[in-house]
């Protein structure tokens, strides 16, 4: 499922994360255009609780990395087909980037639902 | 008339010799932009440049050091900055100090970092050196029950089973068996040799620095603008000598034509 959200696998087989009280935080990196780009995101109760840009390296749509499109994010879960439920606005020049960002919020999600985080844990 | 004669036959005389020296230029240009045209199709941006003249040309040398690691059955080497699993580039490894397998793991050390491997040399996990105080890896080794061990300047740390923390050793009981490179056989030297320089190049890249005069440095741009400037030379005096030669079988024509000349 994770190739299918991606579009490919990702790059390592084994991820760390935090699960705390049904809330989880992945640290994940996706290529832009031609560089990761890594994204911070928190999930609770299998909502988007925050998702930052912890290190954009593109030379070009550094857009994505600001609040007032990060927080599109905020409270988007998963809808029944595993993809996320929110059309994200994109941002013309960094169209790649606001792809990227789409795709690691889904599969953060994704892995958040997986991973059994759950109250408790 | 006779000046003007004599100024026609100058300019054909340069247009002969210019024709001549652009041939083989226009030839080239010709051939290496259709074949730029076609670069996809004919997947000449997937075909890597391999002589060791050109590659040397474009600054791309043999890795400063090849150190290598017998693991199992197969080799980890760190070329460079490239850590390659037999003769295949797996991934970006500064500084390596040493690899191990467990078995199920293939782990390759840098100073600042440990890489995990699958036997197929997929990516695992990264993991930065961070421990508090240690300083960079210096070695990398392993007990005999298969637990990696890591040495930093002041301390001996060993890792749990699935590689997801590291303790200090406190009192070791056991020497470690620590990682250290061997001579890699010849063939498989060549063939990282090889792959570590012919990444570098695509064919597509020395055609298009090529045809543009590039690979040549900014000497190359000014000869192939001086060729552009002889072309542009062959078309002028081309058209004046078409014009003039259309002028004067124009005027023949009518003298002929005239009655009684």
């Amino acid at each position: 499922m994770i190739a299918q959200i991606l579009g490919h696998d990702y790059a390592a087989l084994r991820l760390r994360y935090w699960c705390q009280s049904g809330r989880s935080a992945w640290v994940l990196d996706e290529i832009g255009k031609e560089l990761p780009i890594t994204v911070g995101v928190v999930i609770d109760q299998n909502y988007i609780q925050s998702l930052r840009v912890l290190t954009y390296r593109e030379n070009r749509g550094g857009e994505v990395a600001t609040p007032a499109f990060t927080d599109q994010f905020n409270g988007v879960s998963l809808a029944t087909n595993n993809f996320i439920d929110k059309d994200i606005d994109g941002i013309s020049g960094a169209t790649l980037s606001v792809h990227a960002l789409t795709r690691l919020a889904n599969m953060a999600l994704y892995l958040h639902r997986d991973s059994g985080c759950k109250d408790g844990t | 008339m006779v000046r003007r004669k004599r100024k026609t036959s100058a300019i054909r005389r340069y247009h002969r010799t210019f024709g001549v020296a652009a041939a083989v230029f226009v030839l080239f240009m010709v051939l290496s932009g259709i074949t730029l045209n076609h670069s996809n199709g004919l997947g000449l941006d997937r075909q890597h440049v391999s002589q060791t003249a050109l590659l040397s040309w474009y600054g791309i040398n043999e890795p400063e050091h090849l150190y290598s690691f017998a693991v199992d059955d197969d080799w980890l080497s760190f070329a460079g900055q490239q850590l390659y699993l037999n003769d295949r580039n797996v991934l970006t490894l500064p500084n390596g100090v040493g690899a191990v397998s467990t078995g199920n793991m293939l782990i390759a050390a840098g100073k600042e970092e440990i890489v995990l491997l699958d036997s197929d040399g997929r990516l695992i996990e990264r993991l930065h050196w961070d421990q508090p105080g240690s300083g960079p890896i210096r070695a990398l080794g392993l007990l005999e029950n298969h637990t990696v061990v890591v040495k930093s300047d002041h301390q001996i740390w060993l890792a749990d089973t699935r590689l997801l923390d590291w303790q200090p050793s406190g009192r070791m009981v056991e020497t470690p068996v620590w990682s250290s490179p061997s001579s890699l056989p010849e063939t498989l030297y060549q063939a990282i040799m090889q792959k570590y320089r012919g990444d570098g190049i695509s064919m597509e890249r020395l055609l298009l620095d090529l045809h543009s005069g590039r690979i040549f440095g900014p000497v190359g741009l000014v000869i192939y603008d001086l060729l552009a400037l002889a072309l542009g030379f062959l078309a002028m005096s081309g058209l004046i000598l078409w014009v003039r030669g259309k002028r004067k079988s124009k005027r023949n024509g009518k003298s002929t034509s005239e009655p009684g000349t």
